[in-house]
């Protein structure tokens, strides 16, 4: 069981990691507003558009 | 046709208009240009997304784009820009407070459509604000440029200077988010390391593993200690230092000494430990008071955007030049320009021109006032058809509408204080327990085994631990609000809830409140019968149709047909002209119509052939007889406080038998008035929506106002109606006995507990074991009683 010398350690730097990530992502306000970023996986972020301006778009 | 709706805005379609798109694949029809055009650029733009993926319409666009530029273009002067914006190296950053995001897919649509802009350096919408955070570079486009672009899709914008108290509560918001990752994160660890050392109580462990795991624990748990438990150690010795015991003295007593007794037994070896207790008692208490500082936080910011109603430029006139300046920084003896639709960036008197201004912001009166040479005029009115010189007599600062604002913050330390009642009987209690586990302390350590002093010591202080006490309102608190937020009711500051059941008087303001606030058709009389009804007022709402006047609103939803009208003209003060099919048609005042006897509002003449007479009026809302009945059975007295002096206010008693009412109040009367009565020992709640009415709200227990108030009101009320619909208030009230009653009944559960559980903890038969048991059922059982709240 003297495998729990490393690994705990080792856990313990990943939780770290993991607050320190957490504390960026606070400080660059990426907690502002859950309710959008929901939702920016359903938009494309590279616009199409060839596919779009040809079919869709056909204002009378 | 009435049930095909508009493609971008949903609102149905007038019936004879053809605006219409496609998109994909399909016809899409609009119920205005405005709403064509829009769709036409999101669609151009690539941005047609937005109407795949939108969980809510969008608002109406209006189409007005050479006035709207000309609005706009008065942000690019030098001074105003910078009395808005910051600015950093080469870019410019400023907060935009943007109306009309309805969804997340709007804040995405409006990132897109600037980043499109190559001198956009960075954007971020937040859809729960309505607020834009931009940085650009002012040099390549200016800042009507940026408006113009988002004008286009629909959305109009204003800058926005965010008050200090915003920031203060954006920072510690966030510091609220990394202690709760921090003991959340902690508490995980902590667990995991936990139920190896119970096991290893049970199945045996070896020693130096167990002495291991204790010191892994506790250097996890010191960040928890150390930075998470902050604020309640802060808020503790806050106390102590003003000699009044709070909730968190014992709270920071218990996580300390928990802690240290911990430490010690680590460190020597013997005892238990309870690190994971530490981390989850602060966790769950973090977690708590961060939902309800969230809540608050939240609902400041939806109501906050008060610097709109503030004027921000004007154009100043110096001999036969204008130029744009800031409107903080006119001086009296300046002349302005006053445009139709601008509003007034100072106090002032007209030296040139005759128009009509929009006072409801001040006095709640809704009927435009004439002026002309001589009269004076206020800032922050709106001006609705002439084009004013105007003389500035008080800089904003000392403006009428600067004084009120003044009044309100004067008001504002006025609040008629009220200890909440959870403080007292925890102060209460702190104060006993400690002289109890003192006592049981010396106890132990003199008379019966000073081996055990300080273990039976900590299970009295953990299984007294006022977790369950601490708790009992706060959760209550948290779920009333959310509860009553779903049903259309935000609730700024919750003192207000424990204040809504003691209410004695309701007051309410008149104008905007109980009435509509906007003139609607009462009475249509012919003078002929050549023409119908609807016909008349087709006739007349498509003449209308060309004036911003608020008479004019009245008559679009009577908008049938649209007709074709040449050479309309527009007189100020008078009404509108136009030929239609060779006839002259002439919608307006009795004056401008040349008919004698008529005091109607409205009159429609054909080649001078009086047709018909139109009376208006602000009507009352149509569910206010039967809430102020249920209100009055309820025991409640009424009172009704309106800034109107006109012979409504009189009507309306006469119809809705208030039990005291006062007509023609200025602001300060309504203040002293509500003084008045909180005086004579009376709990008293105010309902008004006007800026007039906000002083007043400091003054009142608790005050209400409605989402179609003015921001200002809705940022110093406790309470707003997110619903044109005054029966919330009954919701409100209703919500807040319920939560009272919870509260109730957590108080009694969590102090019957501790009372039964003190004397079995001092007589050393609880180990900390059954303690923390103890304490953490306790508090579950308070959380779930008031999680019964958010049902219903």
């Amino acid at each position: 069981m003297s495998i729990i010398y490393v690994l705990i350690p080792i856990a313990i730097l990943f939780v770290l990691i993991g607050l320190a990530i957490f504390f960026w992502a606070v400080r660059s306000r990426q907690f502002d507003d859950l309710d959008k970023e929901g939702f920016s996986i359903l938009f494309d972020e590279q616009n199409t558009p060839k596919r779009n301006s040809d079919n869709d778009k056909t204002p009378l | 046709m009435s049930d095909t709706r508009c493609f971008h805005c949903h609102e149905p379609v007038p019936a004879g208009f053809n605006f219409s798109l496609m998109f994909d694949g399909q016809q899409r029809v609009f119920c205005c240009a405005g709403c064509q055009a829009v769709a036409d650029t999101i669609i151009a733009s690539n941005l047609a997304d937005y109407y795949r993926f939108r969980t809510e319409p969008a608002n109406k666009a209006k189409a007005l784009p050479e006035q709207l530029k000309a609005e706009l273009s008065q942000f690019d002067a030098a001074d105003v820009l910078t009395d808005v914006s910051r600015q950093l190296g080469d870019l410019t950053e400023i907060e935009l407070s943007v109306s009309g995001i309805s969804c997340a897919a709007c804040a995405w649509l409006i990132e897109k459509q600037l980043r499109q802009l190559p001198s956009v350096h960075k954007v971020n919408v937040n859809s729960t604000t309505q607020r834009c955070h931009l940085s650009w570079d002012a040099r390549q486009v200016p800042l009507s440029g940026i408006l113009q672009k988002l004008a286009d899709i629909g959305y109009q914008a204003s800058p926005f200077v965010a008050d200090q108290e915003e920031q203060r509560y954006k920072t510690e918001l966030s510091r609220f988010l990394k202690r709760l990752a921090v003991s959340g994160i902690m508490t995980m660890q902590v667990m995991m390391l936990a139920v190896a050392l119970y096991f290893g109580d049970y199945t045996g462990i070896e020693a130096s593993h167990q002495g291991y795991l204790r010191w892994i624990s506790m250097l996890l748990t010191l960040p928890v200690v150390l930075y998470a438990a902050l604020p309640f150690v802060k808020s503790a010795w806050r106390g102590i230092k003003a000699r009044q015991m709070n909730m968190d003295v014992p709270v920071s007593l218990a996580i300390y000494y928990t802690f240290f007794a911990s430490a010690y037994a680590t460190a020597f070896n013997t005892g238990e430990v309870y690190f994971e207790s530490v981390c989850m008692f602060t966790f769950l208490l973090q977690l708590g008071k961060f939902f309800e500082y969230r809540a608050r936080a939240r609902a400041r910011d939806a109501t906050s955007n008060l610097l709109k109603i503030m004027p921000v430029s004007a154009t100043l006139l110096k001999g036969q030049q204008q130029e744009t300046v800031s409107a903080k920084r006119l001086r009296p003896g300046d002349i302005i320009l006053v445009k139709p639709g601008e509003t007034l960036a100072a106090d002032g008197e007209v030296l040139l021109g005759s128009s009509s201004t929009d006072e409801s912001m001040l006095t709640g009166e809704y009927r435009p006032i004439a002026k002309t040479v001589g009269d004076n005029v206020l800032a922050g009115t709106v001006n609705h058809d002439g084009l004013l010189q105007v003389q500035v007599t008080n800089a904003l600062d000392n403006s009428r509408l600067g004084q009120i604002i003044q009044l309100q913050q004067r008001t504002l330390s006025q609040k008629p204080a009220v200890l909440e009642k959870t403080d007292k009987l925890a102060r209460y209690f702190v104060e006993r327990l400690l002289l109890i586990a003192a006592a049981t302390f010396l106890l132990w350590y003199f008379w019966l085994d000073a081996d055990r002093a300080f273990w039976v010591t900590l299970s009295v202080l953990v299984a007294t631990c006022p977790c369950a006490l601490s708790l009992a309102a706060p959760t209550a608190v948290t779920c009333a609000l959310a509860s009553l937020n779903r049903r259309g009711v935000l609730i700024k500051n919750s003192a207000a809830l424990d204040l809504l059941p003691e209410l004695s008087i309701v007051v309410f303001d008149k104008t905007g409140t109980l009435t509509e606030g906007r003139f609607s058709l009462q009475q249509c009389h012919l003078y002929t019968d050549t023409v119908s009804e609807t016909e008349a007022l087709n006739l007349i709402a498509n003449l209308e149709a060309y004036s911003e006047h608020p008479i004019s609103r009245a008559f679009s939803s009577y908008l049938a047909q649209k007709l074709p009208l040449e050479d309309v003209s527009i007189t100020v003060g008078g009404g509108i002209s136009a030929r239609y099919q060779d006839k002259k048609l002439k919608v307006g005042s009795a004056a401008f119509c040349g008919l004698l006897q008529s005091d109607a509002m409205v009159n429609l003449t054909i080649d001078e052939q009086p047709i018909a007479a139109v009376n208006l009026q602000d009507a009352l809302r149509p569910e206010v007889p039967e809430l102020l009945a249920t209100l009055r059975q309820q025991g409640y007295q009424l009172m009704m406080l309106t800034g109107d002096s006109s012979s409504q206010a009189d009507a309306l008693q006469q119809q809705l038998q208030f039990d005291q009412m006062i007509k023609g109040c200025s602001p300060e009367q309504k203040v002293a008035e509500i003084t008045r009565l909180v005086e004579d020992g009376h709990k008293v709640m105010m309902l008004g929506d006007g800026i007039n009415d906000s002083p007043a709200f400091h003054a009142a227990h608790v005050s209400v106002t409605l989402d179609s108030g003015s921001d200002l009101s809705k940022n110093q009320a406790d309470v707003v109606l997110l619903q044109p619909n005054i029966t919330l208030l009954h919701d409100l009230l209703h919500g807040s006995l319920a939560a009272k009653q919870v509260i109730k009944q957590n108080l009694r559960w969590s102090v019957g507990y501790n009372l039964l559980i003190i004397p079995l903890a001092v007589a050393g038969f609880v180990s900390p074991y059954i303690a923390v048991l103890g304490m953490s059922f306790s508090s579950l059982l308070v959380v779930s009683n008031s999680l019964r709240l958010l049902k219903k």
